[in-house]
């Protein structure tokens, strides 16, 4: 038998193992997307769930008692609507101003008959390598009196220094003469700009956009401690403060390592979470595309 | 024109000095007796303190505690972080069922998008010691006899902080890791099957070789930003939203101790000589990660 075994060897045992190779790779990607998405499923699931019912448990792939209530209560509180105001305002506005600054810096970087451009380039990556810190930078905002105000969301991210370098190499790839033929017709730089050189652009301004977008939306540190006006405050800090009074609910449970949570707490945290995420997951399929070019984009130039 | 050029890099440059470079010069504070309620001009003016904030720092007695903390998540999210993507876009190459691969990476990434805030809502809908999933099943199969505090006991911080840091960040880095393995050859792969090659040795022998560049490319960017928490996502973020009361003696790190000091107790200039601590540490991690790796592959950032 292990004669026979071993005169068959070859082809049919690297075929099997080859076989066997595929199952395990198999096995771990499904475990992998498993572990990925289930969290996501499971909180919407939650999210649809009636709260007293949820905290009983085993709902696990389907709600048991299954209510709009949560996206209810939770869209008629003028707390969480106008934090979902904020959010898209800064969102919004926060995104056009660094898609605008980040890309015409990146452009005037890029061309070749810049006075002063090597100069401009050093700053530039230079100040990725250095940062006075956030404390430095807190002080700053107080200064500069923006504290407070929707700008403090808005002025401080205005120009991506990542995608001021992958822009430069970008602009730098489109043909000279597509630039300089609008010129000799008399164009001004900035009507080539958005009339020739931004519409060639799509994957770097798609990206710049999906990135800064997400920044914007996802952003809690400036809506928390930048801000002290309560009709200023993101989706994210209603986020945290839900979270937070969901383990200060109980101080002295928490002191002994049990964090006790009121039993609708979750369901409301889920439908909070589903909320914050909606936007993203939007528009996540029809970008995907673009961010893994725009992702390899900065990946070559690094 | 050059005029219109001017500018367009004149607006970046601007920004640039204000938010970037400004701030640099506020880290004068940290060596001074320094008040914020003072007015701007005091950075300048107020007295040199002979290093008081910094030895208040050094001598404080949890120093030790709050460094190590750093560094342990920071270098234990490095070694976990950073080979999972490598394995995945491994995984992703060796899977034949296209369709199905193209599913898992889109899910795959969709963590990457959303922030720690989301990412906390979902570890407490798992983990929370009162009604978390993981802990129910765990209970329910018997494996455990009553619910282990993953969100606050000290000794799970940084195992837990570890494992969602490769839960939110291992697709979105394979992305890279993919694009390179797509550039390789694919005669190598037949020639290596043609000699009897298996599929673990072409991965050995093939695969692996053929990403060099960009392993070592993502490794000296991940060191280089080892204590920001690089390719795991903010440290800052992760231990000031995981963190608590209870773990707090694991989940203090410097940037959250600064940051506390800081905005939460008003300490700005002795807040800043602590995150000015942070920054020579990361400076020294760059310059000699950049050595080793530059010795052992060839390849530097400078």
């Amino acid at each position: 038998m292990a004669g026979g075994k071993i005169t068959t060897g070859g082809g049919l045992s690297s075929n099997t193992k080859s076989k066997g190779f595929d199952i395990f790779v198999w096995v771990i990607l499904i475990l992998v997307v498993f572990v990925t998405a289930y969290p996501f499923y499971y909180v919407l699931v939650a999210s649809f769930s009636n709260g007293y019912d949820f905290m009983r448990g085993g709902v696990y792939f389907w709600p048991r008692v299954f209510t709009l209530e949560n996206y209810e209560s939770l869209l008629s509180q003028p707390i969480w609507l106008n934090a979902l105001k904020i959010s898209f305002i800064r969102t919004v506005l926060g995104t056009i101003c660094t898609v605008f600054l980040t890309s015409i810096v990146s452009y005037a970087l890029s061309r070749e008959g810049l006075i002063f451009g090597r100069a401009y380039r050093f700053l530039t990556v230079f100040a990725m390598y250095v940062s006075g810190g956030i404390i430095p930078f807190y002080i700053l905002l107080r200064y500069l009196k923006i504290i407070n105000t929707i700008w403090v969301y808005v002025l401080p991210t205005m120009l991506d220094l990542f995608f001021v370098i992958v822009g430069i190499s970008f602009f730098k790839s489109i043909p000279v003469s597509l630039i300089e033929s609008a010129h000799l017709d008399g164009a001004m730089e900035i009507t080539v700009f958005f009339k020739i050189v931004l519409p060639v652009s799509v994957p770097f301004v798609a990206t710049l956009t999906l990135f800064s977008a997400v920044n914007q939306w996802n952003s809690w540190l400036d809506s928390t401690y930048y801000v002290s006006s309560e009709s200023l405050r993101t989706l994210a800090y209603r986020m945290i403060s839900e979270i937070n009074s969901s383990l200060g609910a109980n101080p002295s449970g928490a002191a002994l390592g049990e964090v006790r949570t009121a039993s609708t707490v979750m369901t409301t945290q889920a439908t909070a979470m589903i909320v914050s995420m909606l936007p993203i997951m939007c528009v996540y399929p029809f970008l995907q595309k673009y961010f893994v070019q725009g992702m390899m984009l900065g990946a070559v130039k690094e | 024109m050059q005029w219109e050029l001017q500018v367009f890099a004149l607006l970046g440059i601007v920004f640039l000095l204000i938010f970037r470079y400004t701030p640099l010069l506020g880290i004068v504070i940290a060596f001074k007796d320094y008040s914020i309620n003072a007015g701007f001009s005091t950075i300048f003016t107020s007295e040199w303190n002979n290093f008081a904030h910094f030895k208040e720092f050094f001598s404080y007695y949890l120093f030790p505690q709050i460094v190590r903390n750093t560094l342990a998540l920071s270098v234990l999210k490095l070694i976990f972080t950073f080979p999972a993507p490598i394995l995945l876009a491994i995984l992703f190459s060796e899977m034949r069922c296209v369709p199905f691969r193209r599913i898992a990476q889109t899910i795959s990434y969709l963590p990457n998008f959303i922030s720690w805030i989301l990412v906390y809502t979902i570890a407490n809908a798992f983990l929370n010691v009162d009604k978390g999933l993981l802990q129910e099943i765990m209970m329910k199969l018997g494996l455990i006899s009553s619910p282990i505090p993953f969100m606050t006991s000290p000794d799970l911080f940084v195992g837990s902080a570890v494992f969602w840091a490769v839960w939110k960040n291992t697709g979105w880095w394979a992305i890279i890791f993919m694009a390179a393995i797509s550039g390789i050859d694919q005669g190598l792969y037949e020639s290596a099957e043609m000699d009897g090659a298996g599929r673990l040795a072409r991965i050995w022998h093939i695969t692996l070789p053929g990403i060099k560049p960009a392993i070592a490319m993502v490794l000296i960017l991940s060191i280089g930003g080892l204590l920001g928490g690089s390719m795991g996502g903010s440290n800052f973020d992760q231990s000031w939203i995981f963190g608590n009361r209870i773990n707090n003696s694991a989940s203090e790190i410097i940037q959250t101790y600064a940051f506390r000091m800081g905005l939460a107790n008003g300490r700005f200039a002795f807040a800043t000589a602590v995150d000015l601590v942070q920054s020579c540490i990361s400076v020294t991690l760059i310059l000699v990660s950049n050595f080793l790796v530059k010795k052992g592959t060839g390849e530097g950032l400078f």
